[in-house]
């Protein structure tokens, strides 16, 4: 039988279709004309009408919003990188007492459930005088159980005689830790930056409990406010839907085999 | 979670790279190295850990935040909780939501990491696989809002692959019956991808040689399944089912924005989808009721620990450990 009449080919092109469908379908209304959504049967072709998505950006608050997310993505990266380089180096290298007591309280981060924390998050929150400053949207996320894995595993392959080299040469350990280990863990770096990007990016449940003023709102809580107020307005709902999208679109595009794999853990090709 | 599992089981460290040599040097490198985890152990200590204790404290108090007098009122707050039917309603909710989510979820990913498996040992397949995995790094709410859309019932997508298929349309998101399983339809969506990339890691650590074999001796399709692939998995299914199973009890975003509508009551309709996490947060930061919505984290706390000790339990039986 020739391949093309398989079910299984028939599978492996419909099943990525239709999971691609909803992300399509926010593009084909955002950009289409004044009354695509209500268009029966629905319409499949996008007419690039570019003034929705413009007037979203230009005429509501959605800069900011734009801004506010990246400057929290930003920051939330640039903290996380910092305290797991240190506490992955601490782990790896350093035999120091409580060593594995430390290794028991990483692990045991990422066995807590997170709805049942919430509210006593918010009191020490409330009591640290962080709600509705950035500060709450990333301090709590400066540090991440699985990047300092990362960074532990990768700073263990690095041979020991290149930190023998550098006490002798009298470089200090925070020196050595930026200069000779990071760049040596470059996969570790990439795979944290991703990570935390989307997690960052998608941040909305923690965001919509710890903060209430509009200006430093992230762009998924905006969205959620923006919905539950303007039902109706399917074409900028759609498209200040694709403005929160599409930076994630972008990036998962280029790096996509790398996000899968830090996700699954590994290589997913079979051996052979 | 889910880069916990890949990290390799390596033991203690390896030979320390500072030659301990006297208590002096000891001192130091223990300094050196509370100085490097500091960060970070303030994080978690402040964010994490410290609620988690707290959480025990504010449930058996009667307790205010915007008030210093709180006292302790033992086991009342979860009296409270039980003669709320809401309550129960839903532990209802979120148990459906769970026992049908988590089979459909993992048996979806299987059969999808299956039919990837073959195309990616081809060479195909990575750009099929990479839009099945896609959802799960979309953004809940952005995505939230063209789902919204095809359960609309006059215009979504939804009803009229219905319509197409000459079945009923319904009212998916407005309708007491449908709005649960429409979330589930969702999350479905939006989830599925992670696991079957998790099933496809799984799969890859077969050895090939074990497939050989088992082609040299005829095996295949389903023969191949039930004696090869199921039995080589059942680590990786047990780990799906346990992460399945403790995300989808803790689902919130979807629910709060699929069923939030224009008047933002989510939960409803008449609070189908009221499940435990959103009923947590409207406890707490709707009607400011910290001490109940602390009872009820803490039940979910143990509902969460109880069932993966269940999961564990049955698969210490079943699953079959290399």
């Amino acid at each position: 039988m020739p391949k093309i009449f398989r079910l299984r080919t028939w599978l492996l092109i419909v099943l990525p279709v239709l999971f691609f469908i909803p992300i399509y379908w926010t593009f084909v209304i955002a950009v289409g004309y004044h009354g695509a959504a209500y268009h029966l049967p629905p319409v499949w072709v996008p007419l690039f009408h570019w003034e929705p998505v413009l007037y979203v950006l230009t005429h509501t608050h959605w800069l900011r919003y734009v801004v506010n997310t990246v400057a929290i993505t930003a920051a939330t990266i640039i903290l996380v990188l910092l305290t797991s380089a240190l506490a992955g180096y601490a782990l790896a290298e350093i035999p120091f007492k409580g060593h594995s007591l430390y290794f028991l309280l990483v692990i045991g981060v990422m066995m807590l459930p997170q709805q049942a924390l919430l509210v006593p998050q918010y009191v020490v929150l409330f009591h640290l005088h962080m709600l509705n400053t950035y500060a709450a949207m990333v301090v709590p996320f400066a540090a991440n159980s699985s990047s300092i894995f990362l960074f532990r595993q990768f700073f263990k392959k690095v041979p020991v005689s290149f930190h023998e080299i550098a006490r002798i040469e009298g470089v200090s350990t925070l020196r050595y830790i930026f200069r000779v280990a990071v760049p040596l863990a470059k996969p570790a770096v990439a795979t944290s930056i991703l990570l935390t990007f989307i997690a960052a990016w998608n941040q909305f449940q923690w965001p919509l409990i710890m903060t209430n003023s509009p200006q430093i709102q992230p762009i998924e809580l905006a969205l959620s406010h923006y919905m539950q107020t303007y039902q109706a307005n399917w074409r900028e709902l759609a498209s200040a839907a694709l403005l929160a999208l599409s930076p994630i679109l972008i990036v998962f595009a280029f790096t996509q085999k790398h996000i899968v794999q830090a996700v699954a853990g590994g290589d997913l090709n079979a051996k052979d | 979670m889910a880069q916990a599992r890949s990290l390799p089981q390596s033991p203690a460290h390896r030979s320390p790279a500072l030659p301990v040599e006297s208590w002096r040097t000891r001192i130091k490198t223990s300094v050196l190295g509370y100085g490097l985890i500091l960060p970070s152990l303030l994080v978690f200590l402040t964010f994490f850990y410290g609620p988690a204790i707290f959480l025990g404290y504010i449930a058996f108090f009667h307790w205010n935040i915007f008030s210093a007098n709180s006292k302790f009122v033992g086991f009342a707050n979860f009296i409270t909780l039980f003669h709320q039917p809401i309550f129960w309603q839903s532990l209802l909710n979120t148990a459906y939501y769970v026992v049908v989510l988590v089979p459909v979820t993992a048996l979806l990913a299987l059969a999808l990491a299956l039919l990837l498996r073959e195309g990616l040992n081809r060479g195909r397949g990575a750009i099929s696989r990479a839009f099945i995995f896609l959802p799960h790094v979309t953004p809940v709410v952005a995505t939230s809002i063209i789902w919204v859309w095809i359960f609309n019932p006059q215009f979504g997508l939804a009803n009229t692959v219905l319509h197409f298929v000459h079945l009923p349309s319904l009212n998916w998101l407005e309708s007491v019956h449908w709005a649960l399983p429409s979330v589930m339809i969702y999350t479905l969506w939006h989830s599925v991808g992670l696991y079957t990339v998790l099933f496809l890691a799984g799969l890859a650590s077969i050895p090939r040689s074990v497939i050989e074999a088992a082609t040299t001796d005829g095996a295949k399709g389903w023969r191949m399944f039930k004696r090869i692939f199921w039995p080589m998995l059942g680590p990786i299914t047990f780990f799906v089912i346990v992460l399945a199973s403790i995300n989808t009890m803790q689902t919130f975003s979807q629910i709060y924005t699929l069923t939030g509508g224009p008047h933002g009551g989510a939960g409803g309709p008449a609070f189908s989808t009221t499940t435990d996490s959103l009923l947590i947060y409207q406890t707490a930061f709707l009607y400011l009721h910290f001490s109940l919505a602390s009872a009820m984290s803490i039940i979910l706390f143990l509902l969460i620990l109880i069932l993966t000790l269940v999961q564990k339990w049955v698969a210490d039986r079943y699953v079959f450990y290399r």
